[in-house]
């Protein structure tokens, strides 16, 4: 196991400096001398290399570099806009998993019956309904309309004041939740049907387990594992932020920032943020398969 | 230039499963100032007033002088929303709607000219916040810094600051003199575009990280001035509220806090001289939006944490006014506000590339196409349609509202000399050598008489040259979208086959603006491009020799007309104010018969302002002066 995750790690590692060629890579090919933008005006007739050595080695130091237009760090922007992020889209992705689990093996479990006929509708619904209709029917209904909910998401600077503010919080992570819900359902009542029709399950109710038991037992725990690969694959988004619930929600999360500064050619806070993205998608990963080690120990017995 | 049709089923079932969810997450936690009646709106009322600001910007850089390395700060949001709260310009502009020189604003009385000489006499009334006099020596200051930076300074101007500066005398504690190169000037250009760019700064601003200075007094220590101040300028959004230099004001409003989201907040100054309204408001606080949508859903939400007393609607949640009316009726939504549309000085335009090296620019050098191309633009229609009636056509450089001095009298009097019409556009071409060719369907004008004669296509225009052409406009902007898709239709229509291609607004204008002397060859490649309007700030005259002269730094395009650039140049050297407006209108009317841009439509900004807070009228030079608002007993 501790080969395996060393493997895996070093991986992580050599998948992260490649993000930071890349990006560095295309920030320099974009017009307008965008590289000497974020290492400054001695950087000008420097080889490729050497500049993105120079910029390496601030980021490892700390240095983000400096926003062209805010009058900040990226380092300041990042620690004002990533936890509310992390907030808005930890909460739904948690919020999304307690409530799709039970339905998707609910489902499965209920298989072509009316409820399981109802929920698939649903999430079908959901999940091809895109984030802004989602949204501005919520903030129409419940905020404007009943006033039960604030139609934009909390204002608060400090990431206390935001979390604890549930009447504007709520709509917004709704918003995402709902989306998430419906993603995270279907994968988890097509992996329970899987299960369901494997001999393990089928020799634990021969030995007379009961029908709650063994599903609990049995099918929940390896099904899922393509759930711990969605929320592998969801790291980035959580951190990278939802674009358009930051938008209409009136939140200055990372999605706006980096969305904001791509488009008024803000480049050190597009290659900040962008690392940091690459680095959550390289992490997300690395958890994925650490996560499929536990549950499942032939991952780690055939790859170590 | 300061820059669903839904089934209704699946309506439903979101609701419900949003409904369920919503609830659980509120008993999550608690319900902090939820309120679910729906009361009216109540705005904080009294003394305090809560500005939304346009979408996508935010206050954060408080230095008033500008260089090379920060003009990209000078913003509405920076300038007008938040400067100009604290420190206030040598000269105001913005008299009711129009954008004259405001005498009762300015913290100087009108400029005296005498030959050479420039007196300016600061007015008695005004103190900075730690006591001291707004006085000569604030002045020469600032003077004296922008002779030390030269051409470094922001707005350099080749024959205008600090260039034409002989020397600067301090006549007394509140008089200066400035003696300049020349007499050969416009009283007028220099008040309005020269001296508009002066921000006179305090005394506690004249110093070094080791301590006092003298700028004021020696050009050779400013510099050491400058790099001080612009470290504390830099030194991030959070630190400016606490600085002991930003500290200090002659302006209306002090500084309580900005953070870094945006969200501003300023109390009133004791020490201000300037006029202010009985039972003005004390407290001003501006709140940044991610959108016009998240603007648009609080100023609906009466309820919301932060109400806005005065925001911004989206043009297209306006119902369109009734004919002949300036605004129509506000949104059903929005009972508690008052709905108000805003005018700026502004031209919107799209230039030519005359520089262009694809071929194009001989056609674009000819006046019939440009005529022709011009009566494609219908501006009407998109004022109609997606400006919902909000916007007003452009057909000169002098813009048509707010009406001033400067607008010719044809122009005013009469209508769109190009207004649209394909099939005068489709003859002008053809009577000039050109034939449209092609399948039916899809045919396009080719030059078939090659020549300079009245009826040739005209000089450098190849025979077999066909009309196609290439046009970049700015994205996100969902009227200009449009009006560049209309363009598109009419002129293939009239025989003219314009290709389009969206890119961001700082592409756009970095395209247009990129082909110069030193540009390689492929910066020059570009046709037209349309990213929006010039703001006239704070150069408040719309004299060409910013944007039309041969030569000027911000003619895009490089229209250069020999006749064009000696009307300009009679606006520059018109003595007196009559002369001046007499060569203005001379040049406004001949720039509108020649075309030297694509004239576009201009979009007006909606302003919502909660029911009893008086505001005055909105300004067309786009300032604000939050002391003259009052709620009404």
């Amino acid at each position: 196991m501790t080969a395996y995750l060393a493997r895996r790690v070093l991986q992580a590692v050599a998948v992260v400096l490649l993000v930071t060629l890349i990006v560095f890579g295309l920030i320099r090919l974009a017009p307008g001398g965008a590289a000497v933008g974020v290492l400054g005006s001695g950087s000008a007739h420097q080889q490729f290399l050497v500049q993105y050595l120079t910029w390496l080695g601030r980021v490892l130091g700390g240095n983000l570099g400096r926003s062209l237009r805010l009058n900040e760090s990226v380092g300041a922007l990042l620690a004002a806009s990533l936890p509310r992020t992390l907030v808005l889209a930890g909460l739904s992705t948690l919020i999304a998993l307690l409530i799709a689990v039970p339905v998707g093996l609910l489902q499965a479990v209920r298989r072509n019956s009316v409820v399981d006929h109802v929920l698939r509708g649903l999430t079908y619904l959901l999940y091809g309904a895109p984030p802004f209709v989602l949204g501005l029917l919520l903030i129409l209904y419940l905020a404007v309309d009943a006033h039960i909910f604030g139609a934009e998401g909390p204002q608060a600077t400090g990431i206390g004041g935001f979390i604890t503010d549930a009447r504007d919080l709520t709509l917004p992570v709704a918003t995402l939740t709902l989306v998430t819900i419906a993603i995270f359902a279907r994968y988890m009542r097509s992996s329970a049907l899987d299960s369901l029709g494997q001999e393990y399950v089928q020799a634990a109710r021969a030995r007379g387990g009961g029908e709650g038991r063994v599903v609990v037992s049995h099918v929940l725990r390896n099904s899922l594992v393509p759930i711990v690969t969605l929320l592998g694959l969801s790291l980035p988004q959580i951190v990278g932020g939802a674009l358009v619930v930051e938008i209409l929600f009136n939140i200055q999360g990372m999605g706006w920032q980096i969305w904001q500064a791509a488009v008024n050619h803000d480049f050190p806070v597009t290659l900040g943020f962008t690392l940091v993205i690459g680095v959550a998608a390289a992490l997300g990963s690395l958890l994925a398969d650490i996560g499929y080690a536990v549950l499942d120990p032939r991952v780690r017995t055939s790859r170590a | 230039m300061r820059s669903g049709g839904h089934r209704r089923g699946a309506t439903i079932g979101a609701c419900c499963a949003a409904v369920g969810l919503v609830l659980l997450l509120a008993a999550c936690g608690p319900a902090a100032g939820s309120a679910s009646s729906g009361a009216p709106a109540a705005s904080a009322g009294g003394t305090s007033v809560t500005f939304a600001m346009q979408p996508g910007g935010q206050a954060s850089y408080p230095f008033a002088f500008f260089t090379d390395s920060t003009i990209g700060e000078d913003s509405v949001y920076n300038v007008n929303d938040f400067q100009y709260l604290m420190y206030r310009p040598l000269y105001w502009f913005g008299t009711g709607v129009t954008p004259y020189l405001n005498k009762q604003l300015s913290l100087a009385e009108p400029p005296e000219y005498r030959g050479k000489a420039v007196i300016i006499r600061m007015k008695r009334n005004y103190t900075w916040s730690n006591g001291e006099p707004v006085d000569a020596q604030d002045l020469v200051f600032w003077i004296n810094m922008m002779i030390a930076e030269g051409t470094n300074w922001g707005f350099y101007n080749k024959s205008g600051l600090p260039a034409d500066i002989a020397s600067v005398h301090m006549n007394n504690n509140y008089e200066v003199t400035l003696d300049l190169t020349s007499a050969n000037f416009s009283q007028t250009w220099f008040t309005n575009n020269e001296l508009s760019e002066i921000t006179p700064m305090p005394m506690a601003w004249d110093r070094t990280a080791s301590g006092q200075s003298d700028c004021d007094v020696s050009v050779t220590h400013c510099i050491a001035v400058y790099n001080y101040l612009s470290t504390q300028a830099n030194k991030g959004v959070s630190a400016i509220a606490s600085s002991p230099v930003w500290s200090v004001v002659d302006g209306p409003w002090k500084l309580v806090s900005l953070n870094s989201q945006g969200k501003l907040v300023v109390t009133f100054n004791k020490k201000y001289g300037g006029p202010v309204a009985p039972h003005h408001i004390t407290s001003f606080t501006e709140l940044p939006f991610t959108s016009e949508q998240a603007e648009y859903n609080v100023l609906q939400d009466p309820t919301a944490g932060q109400t806005i007393d005065v925001g911004y609607l989206p043009t297209v949640d306006a119902p369109t006014p009734p004919a002949g009316s300036l605004v129509g009726a506000n949104p059903t939504t929005l009972p508690d506000y008052r709905l108000s549309a805003q005018y700026l000085w502004q031209l919107s335009y799209m230039p030519y590339n005359f520089k262009n090296n694809t071929g194009q620019a001989a056609i674009f050098h000819q006046l019939y196409f440009r005529q022709a191309f011009q009566m494609l633009v219908d501006q009407e229609g998109v004022i109609d349609g997606p400006l919902h009636g909000y916007g007003k056509p452009t057909v000169g450089p002098v813009t048509l509202y707010p009406k001033t001095t400067y607008l010719s009298a044809q122009v005013a009097n009469e209508s769109d000399p190009w207004a649209l019409n394909i099939q005068e556009a489709k003859s002008k071409l053809s009577s000039h050598g050109w034939k449209l060719e092609g399948p039916s369907s899809n045919q396009v004008f080719t030059c078939v008489r090659s020549g300079t004669g009245p009826s040739d296509c005209g000089a450098g225009i190849p025979s077999g040259q066909q009309l196609t052409l290439k046009m970049i406009y700015a994205s996100g902007i969902d009227w200009m979208q449009s009006a560049a898709r209309e363009l598109a239709s009419n002129a293939s229509l009239a025989g003219i086959r314009l290709n389009l291609t969206q890119e961001t607004f700082i592409d756009v204008v970095d395209t247009a603006f990129g082909c110069t002397s030193t540009a390689p060859a492929s910066a020059c490649n570009w046709q037209l491009a349309l990213w929006g309007s010039w703001t006239y700030s704070p150069d408040y005259l719309p004299t060409g020799d910013t944007l039309f002269e041969g030569g000027a730094a911000n003619n895009a395009g490089g229209y250069n007309d020999p006749r064009d650039n000696q009307l300009i140049l009679a606006t520059l050297q018109a003595r007196t104010p009559r002369q001046f407006d007499s060569a203005m209108r001379a040049w406004d009317s001949y720039a509108t018969a020649q075309l030297p841009v694509v004239y576009e439509p201009d979009e007006a900004t909606l302003v919502e302002t909660i029911k009893g807070l008086d505001t005055g009228p909105l300004n067309s030079a786009d300032t604000i002066t939050p002391e003259e608002w009052h709620y009404l007993k």
